[in-house]
């Protein structure tokens, strides 16, 4: 039995983001590390999908109170071995948008570097106004029923990366 | 008391209640039908991964309520069990065995089913991964891709050509022949691509509005070198597409370079088979993935289904042998209460086995005993009550009875007997004969004289027995009789006898008042004619007679003369014997009375020394004043007749108040120095005509006797210590304290008349 899933000495971390405006919408851009197991790609070729999760958050700074969460995006990404057609499938899960990449590397390429993904309107941010963005992504095994995860306690079914956060002012 | 209000329930521990009874019954039985369920959906799972996954979380939360209530159940029933062990608890240590039974019985199948299980689902899971399996899905992808691979070259080869047609063709013109030749080749979708992805020219199955898909800068790029592409590309409804591109031939280059790509639809029945290994194939992959962690499931849930059904097991065994043992503690603790005397004890039928005939024979058992022993009672209490019939009788009989055992200890003795020899019944029971003659004289006296009897072996046998003391003589007639021989019940002997003391000086003294009435009618009549003849005789015969003649008459007349007032006197001392009592009872002081009578001895020739001991202040006593100087004078009268002879005579007389069973009296005691009363004369003293003095006529302690008696007092007559006579007075105080010694005298002497 592995004692891991996705616990292994590769990298796994938020590299850079940013947030820019296009079209009057703020985008994030982002440059992920997807180190991904041995287990976890010998997994993938298996045909186990793996998940990533983005979850990004905009908090406006106030003085005296609490940070006030204007804008909390999650975008899910499945990526998937398809044996017959020998590609790699990239499945946008919140759009159900499908890529095919002929190797498993070109695939991670791609889900490493979200790109436009759009976070809030502009004009929805207040001008002198200081925001903070936070940004981590997450993967997951998928394929292995949440009962079995539950039961398999001690097996790290999934890895996440520390908030990476920075400042946004419009 | 009823048998049915007395019985009781025995039972081993604390009433329980009919919930409390059935709830593990309940639980075990919903235990039962849970373990079964589990096993029923793991034997599901083993065939069915996906089913397993939904059915995981229902099997374990079973199996964790199972397990948790188990525990609980068998924590309370080894704690008890273990109480009971430590106690001693009669019946736990074959319960514990039996427990210990089932439990092995029960576990030892239960582990090899556990092992052979494991065996079966690992093997099974096992078996999805044989290698024939994994190459037949390996297998199977080479087939189908060589099938789609055909279906590719032929897609390829139909973009190539189409490239070849538009080649030559200006931009205007590869707009214009576009969608007629996708439709010539059966093209869902085909694009002209020209440097930088821009897009030529476009047509699509789908009409004007769909967006073309413009293919990536790898696939340009491959294109540009002339090489075609052609790649399979899943659609995500479960449909195939082939992508292709190829260069337009023949442009030069000067010209921009386009790249014709064209997209097919695989036919939906093959797609569908492609879709069916591919979906068979990636399913494979996960459940590859996930075997070792489905075996520790697998293992897991069944350990837990093991433990569950483990716990069942010995919580049945605790269960049933409890169940076993119950009827066993039941009868253990029936027969210690029957052993204790509690014959009341009943035991419920546990059920109609063996153990169920055990104890209805158990309450048969007891029921006869409880019967046996109410009969039991009833005569005891039958006996006690005749028993205490004849105490009470015994008790208030004024006949002595004393019970002597074979062996001739004394077994008991009623109050008349104690009061009669002066002993307490209670002192001399269960005492030897021997040992309880030197008790008390009288006792004595009279056990020895039983004791010759007996110990001579008369068992029957009726005599009068004389006992006395210094001061009293009794006549005691007494009766023996030998007790019958019951059973094992020693036989003895029993003495009955009366103190006719009484009677028969009543007897004495009835006669001896015949005697004086008949001597004063008889013999006072003819004295006085006597006398007055004789006298006659003297003066008439004495002056004519000679002095000889004349000296013999008047010797014989004086001795006629002397003797008839001798007889005079006897007869009246008799008549005074026999008179009826006629008190006159008055006050008077007593001390005053003595020393007037003692005054008159004291003026007489006799040289005795009177001495007067009168209480100070002694109260007026109510009496007959002439009788009381009777006494006193034939007291002194007879002590000082007594005293003749006697160098240095004195006689004492004292007065002193004092109490007689519980009543004032005052006493007149009078004591001389002399001789004292003759030892053989003891008890006799106060008969009439006795006497040990030459000149007394015996009738003196007797009228004395007589007057006191009268007066409703007492009379004794001792000797002293150092000799010399003493006699005792006790005489009521009142007329009050009279009444109450008469009733008493009364009430002691009543039964005694009657008999007599």
């Amino acid at each position: 039995m592995a004692p891991v899933a996705l616990a292994d000495e590769a990298r796994f971390e938020v590299r850079s983001a940013y947030l820019e405006p296009v079209d009057g919408v703020m985008q994030l851009n982002a440059t992920l590390e997807l180190g991904l197991s041995s287990t976890a790609q010998e997994a993938l070729r298996d045909g186990v999908p793996v998940t990533l999760t983005l979850e990004s958050q905009l908090r406006r700074n106030r003085r005296f109170l609490p940070d006030a969460t204007v804008a909390e995006i999650e975008q899910r990404w499945r990526l998937q071995y398809h044996a017959l057609s020998d590609r790699w499938l990239v499945t946008h899960l919140n759009t159900g948008q499908q890529t095919s990449w002929p190797t498993q590397v070109a695939a991670l390429e791609h889900l490493s570097r979200p790109r436009g993904v759009p976070i809030i309107d502009a004009p929805l941010l207040r001008d002198g106004a200081t925001y903070e963005a936070s940004l981590r992504a997450t993967a997951e095994v998928g394929g292995v029923p949440d009962s079995l995860k539950m039961l398999m306690f001690w097996v790290q079914w999934q890895r996440t990366t520390d908030w990476y956060t920075w400042t946004v002012r419009p | 008391m009823n048998a049915a209000q007395g019985s009781t329930q025995a039972t081993a521990g604390p009433a329980r209640g009919a919930w409390t009874r059935y709830l593990p019954v309940l639980l075990v039985g919903v235990g039962l039908v849970f373990v079964t369920l589990a096993l029923g959906l793991l034997s599901r799972t083993a065939a069915d991964a996906n089913a397993f996954a939904r059915l995981q979380p229902l099997l374990l939360g079973i199996n964790g309520i199972g397990i948790l209530v188990l525990l609980v159940l068998i924590g309370r029933k080894a704690w008890r069990l273990a109480l009971d062990y430590r106690r001693h608890v009669p019946g736990s240590r074959m319960m514990l065995r039996a427990v210990g039974t089932f439990a092995v019985l029960a576990v030892v199948p239960l582990l090899v089913v556990y092992w052979l299980s494991l065996q079966f689902l690992n093997r099974g899971i096992d078996s999805w991964f044989d290698v024939n399996v994994r190459q037949g899905f390996a297998d199977a992808l080479t087939l189908s891709r060589s099938s789609l691979s055909l279906r590719m070259g032929d897609f390829l080869a139909r973009t190539e050509g189409a490239a070849r047609e538009l080649s030559g063709e200006s931009e205007i013109g590869v707009v214009v022949r576009l969608d007629s030749i996708r439709r010539a080749n059966g093209a869902e979708e085909m694009i002209v691509v020209g440097a930088n992805r821009r897009l030529v020219a476009f047509s699509s199955s789908a009409g004007a509005g769909a967006l073309p898909m413009l293919p990536g800068e790898d696939v340009l790029l491959q294109t540009r070198q002339d090489r075609p592409f052609v790649s399979l590309d899943p659609t995500g409804d479960g449909g195939y597409g082939v992508f292709t591109a190829a260069p337009l031939p023949g442009r030069a280059p000067s010209e921009e370079p386009l790249v014709l790509v064209g997209q097919y639809a695989i036919p939906d029945r093959l797609a569908k088979l492609a879709e069916g290994v591919q979906g068979a194939s990636a399913q494979y992959g996960r459940l590859t993935y996930q075997r070792p962690y489905l075996k520790g499931t697998f293992t897991l849930t069944l350990t837990m289904v093991l433990l569950l059904s483990l716990l069942a097991a010995v919580y049945g065994a605790l269960f049933w042998a409890q169940r076993l043992v119950q009827p066993v503690q039941d009868l253990i603790a029936g027969t210690r209460a029957v052993a204790k005397g509690d014959f009341e004890t009943r035991l419920s039928l546990p059920s109609r086995d063996e153990i169920g005939f055990l104890v209805t024979s158990f309450n048969e058992m007891t029921k006869r005993l409880a019967r046996a022993r109410a009969e039991t009672e009833l005569s005891r209490a039958a006996v006690e009550k005749e028993r205490a019939n004849l105490a009470t009788v015994l008790a208030r009989l004024s006949t002595g009875v004393i019970a002597f055992e074979p062996d001739l200890h004394i077994r008991s003795m009623n109050a008349a007997a104690g009061s009669i020899l002066g002993v307490d019944p209670e002192q001399v029971a269960g005492v030897a004969l021997a040992d309880a003659s030197r008790l008390n004289r009288w006792l004595g006296q009279f056990l020895d004289r039983v004791g010759e009897r007996l110990q001579s072996g008369q068992a029957e046998w009726r005599e009068q027995v004389p006992i006395h003391d210094e001061g009293s003589r009794r006549e005691l007639m007494c009766a023996c009789t030998a007790l019958p021989v019951v059973g094992e019940t020693a036989g003895g002997f029993v003495v009955v006898f009366d103190d006719i003391t009484t009677l028969l000086q009543a007897q004495r003294d009835a006669a001896w008042g015949e005697v004086a009435r008949r001597l004063a009618h008889e013999i006072k009549n003819p004295l006085t004619p006597i006398q007055l003849s004789a006298e006659r005789m003297r003066r008439k015969f004495l002056g004519s007679m000679n002095e000889k003649d004349a000296q013999v008459l008047e010797r014989a007349t004086h001795t006629i003369v002397q003797q008839v007032e001798a007889m005079k006197g006897m007869v009246n001392a008799f008549s005074e014997y026999a008179r009826a009592p006629q008190l006159a009872l008055e006050p008077f002081d007593l001390n005053a009375l003595v020393s007037e009578v003692a005054e008159l001895y004291r003026a007489g020739e006799a040289p005795v020394q009177v001495e007067l001991t009168l209480e100070p202040g002694l109260e007026a006593v109510e009496a007959d004043r002439g009788r009381v100087r009777q006494i006193l004078s034939n007291l002194l009268k007879n002590a000082l007749e007594a005293l003749e002879g006697t160098p240095d005579p004195a006689v004492q007389v004292i007065t002193r108040r004092t109490e007689w069973h519980g009543q004032p009296v005052v006493q007149i005691e009078v004591v001389d120095n002399g001789p004292g009363f003759q030892r053989e004369l003891m008890g006799q003293v106060f008969d009439p005509y006795v006497t040990s003095k030459p000149k007394g006529t015996g009738l003196g302690l007797a009228i004395v006797k007589k007057v006191v008696e009268e007066h409703g007092g007492r009379i004794e007559a001792h000797n002293g210590p150092e000799g010399g006579a003493r006699v005792l007075v006790a005489l009521p105080l009142n007329e009050q304290s009279r009444a109450q010694l008469g009733a008493r005298e009364t009430r002691k002497s009543e039964p005694r008349r009657e008999r007599a």
